[in-house]
């Protein structure tokens, strides 16, 4: 568990806004080698990572295990006046969790910026119960306009700052979990493998441009070329106010395993089997339409890849406030290693 | 004056639990030679002899307290129901992360998923009584081991300095105030001089009210925070006041009218000792001047503010040289008889 928070931790720090994580490419590259559980590394041009463990063995079939690189955040659209910065959002975030946070702001070199909130004397009545969006909003970098077109410039990204805060029953708090924490589960479960009882080359894929539309999934599973894929994402945990339907899945209660036509039934099926064997736990969920994770790029790469999704339950997705249940994360490490290792 | 000011901004102090800030400042004042006395609600009193004595009693005086959260009620699934302790806007809770006074439990402000909004909830902010406040408990049962109604939170302490000469903090509304005055007890006074740290000015200006009745002061500077409205878009004529323009001077607010002396005697001293100074051009706010002003037997007030964006949120921004100019400006203003 110790080692998962580790990696979590340092896979939380990197910035990647979508379409740009290639910022994050070198430091996790020299992170992920000195953990030296790979045989290759590599990038693909849509944004994505990837390291590879060779079994030795010939014409062994590959299984790939797929997580997103990139983080929701935001855009610089306009530099203004009094040294604040106008913002498009890129992934869905509310405007109304935004006023009075921080962000970081990755120029030139990375500042922090505060998102400005109404002063009560120049609110409307009611103001503060209508709808607010992020493009309304503006950030404060408490720069001279000039001093800030030194740094940035239109197209800038913008993230929420993660700061890990472990809460009660192994809860933690950070931002961008959304899809790092799912990186992180998978190397730990890599880390479990034995790897001279392993019958298949194993890829891990970090994949870029997810969040518009799964760019880096499709690209760096056709050059990987795999036989079989494990895509992990996160999924909502139920919470108060919630639709019925959500509470299918809780924090707490295990990896998401989902069925959908768009994975495939008899290797999610044969997963399952395996889980149960191994004494894991886990849930089912359904989604009958997209899943909304990188599964489809995935599955639908080349002549097609059976594709597996198993999602890490979370909490307010997509904030500066994401809670995870680590138990989870654990457990869903524990699905990929025994699922590997059971090849 | 910055030496006390991220220790200050730091500590956890809601309107009622003022306690830990007041006995931060008493370890900073006490050998200053100054007397002091907590009175009977945890207002914190102070009197230090100067070279001189004047005919005034004159008091300087800022809040200990801060905006915070209470805990109302834990339900079945282990989440906290709660609402703001002072005003706090609804649209800078949802998603922050808090910590319980005295347990320095951490917790998260839960904001439902965008996915998972309908288009009714999409964009709009619910208020603070219909949030709830996640400890990661998964039940009733493990949350009351952690909490209990009534337990009080603040937004994480956060001080960081940014941009041009900024700092941010959850607190320096008012604890820059104190750290201004924990300055001057600490320095040599021309004359004799009474100093209040107060509590629940965010509730309604308690602590004032019973200091007011203690001291019977003549005449009374108060050292706040005020907002400015400087944000991208709003007119000169609305922003209030604006960050780097220097100390604020506050003519009228919507719980005092100030004293005319007291503001001529400012700005000629501002003038004199070219402090930079700016009026406050709204009238909008309020502090615990007007506690002075109508208490007791009442007392002349002036309000000496720094220009502060977005207070009562997890970001409370000040310049640095806003602050200094107070301070400059207090510390002149206080070589004066007052006669």
């Amino acid at each position: 568990m110790e080692k998962l928070y580790e990696l979590v931790e340092n896979f939380t720090s990197y910035p990647g806004v979508s379409g740009y994580e290639s910022m994050a490419f070198e430091e996790l590259e020299n992170y992920v080698k000195s953990l030296g559980i790979f045989d290759e590394f590599g990038t693909t041009p849509a944004g994505s990572f990837y390291g590879i463990i060779r079994c030795g063995k010939k014409d062994a079939e590959m299984i790939l295990c797929d997580a997103h690189l990139d983080t929701i955040g935001c855009l610089v659209t306009e530099i203004c006046d009094g040294g604040f910065l106008k913002v498009a959002n890129v992934g869905g975030i509310a405007g109304k969790i935004l006023s009075g946070s921080d962000v970081n702001i990755y120029g030139k070199k990375a500042i922090k910026g505060i998102f400005a909130s109404k002063p009560p004397h120049l609110q409307e009545p009611g103001e503060s119960e209508k709808k607010i969006e992020v493009v309304d909003m503006c950030i404060d970098t408490g720069l001279s306009k000039e001093e800030l077109e030194k740094i940035v410039r239109i197209g800038t990204p913008v993230a929420f700052p993660c700061r890990l805060e472990k809460l009660v029953d192994n809860n933690l708090a950070g931002a961008g979990f959304d899809d790092r924490l799912c990186g992180a589960a998978i190397v730990r479960g890599l880390m479990m493998l034995d790897k001279s009882k392993l019958n298949v080359d194993v890829a891990f894929q970090f994949s870029g441009g997810e969040e518009i539309g799964y760019k880096g999934a499709r690209t760096n599973t056709y050059k990987l070329n795999p036989d079989k894929a494990i895509v992990i994402d996160v999924t909502h945990a139920f919470v108060p106010g919630a639709p019925k339907a959500r509470e299918a899945v809780y924090a707490g209660k295990g990896g998401d395993i989902c069925l959908s036509p768009q994975t495939n039934r008899a290797f999610t099926k044969y997963c399952i089997e395996v889980c149960k064997k191994e004494n894991i736990p886990y849930q089912i969920s359904a989604s009958p339409g997209a899943t909304g994770t990188n599964s489809n790029a995935v599955q639908t790469t080349r002549n097609g890849v059976p594709v597996m999704l198993i999602s890490i339950p979370l909490k307010n997705m997509h904030t500066m406030s994401e809670i995870v249940n680590m138990d989870d994360a654990y457990n869903t490490a524990r699905v990929v290693s025994a699922v590997i290792q059971s090849l | 004056m910055k030496r006390y000011l991220k220790k200050y901004c730091d500590i956890l102090g809601p309107s009622g639990m003022e306690d830990a800030v007041r006995e931060a400042i008493i370890a900073d004042i006490k050998d200053s030679g100054c007397e002091y006395k907590t009175d009977a609600v945890g207002n914190l009193l102070v009197f230090k002899k100067g070279k001189k004595s004047r005919a005034k009693k004159v008091l300087f005086s800022a809040h200990m307290d801060e905006v915070g959260f209470m805990v109302k009620y834990i339900d079945e699934q282990g989440y906290i129901l709660f609402d703001a302790i002072g005003g706090v806007d609804r649209r800078v809770v949802s998603g922050r992360r808090l910590v319980f006074c005295e347990s320095n439990l951490p917790g998260v402000v839960a904001s439902k998923a965008v996915h998972m909004q309908t288009p009714e909830e999409k964009g709009k902010c619910e208020a603070i009584s219909s949030m709830h406040i996640d400890i990661g408990a998964s039940d009733r049962e493990t949350a009351l081991k952690y909490v209990s109604i009534g337990d009080c939170a603040t937004f994480v302490p956060n001080y960081e300095e940014f941009g041009d000469g900024m700092v941010c903090s959850k607190a320096l509304d008012d604890r820059f105030g104190c750290a201004i005055l924990v300055a001057m007890i600490n320095s040599e006074l021309e004359y004799d001089t009474y100093f209040a740290f107060n509590t629940c000015e965010e509730v309604g200006c308690d602590g004032a009210k019973e200091v007011a009745h203690n001291l019977r002061p003549d005449v009374v500077v108060v050292i706040e925070t005020t907002t400015a409205g400087d944000i991208l878009g709003v007119p000169k004529s609305k922003c209030a006041c604006q960050v780097g323009s220097g100390a604020v001077l506050s003519i009228m607010d919507r719980s005092t009218i100030y004293d005319q002396g007291l503001l001529e005697a400012a700005v000629e001293i501002a003038t004199e000792k070219n402090i930079k100074w700016q009026y406050k051009n709204v009238i909008a706010g309020g502090n615990e001047a007007g506690e002075y002003q109508r208490g007791a037997e009442g007392a002349k007030v002036l309000a000496i503010s720094a220009p502060a964006r977005y207070i009562h949120s997890q970001s409370n921004v000040l310049k640095m040289s806003d602050m200094e100019a107070v301070a400059d400006l207090v510390s002149a203003l206080n070589e004066r008889s007052f006669d």
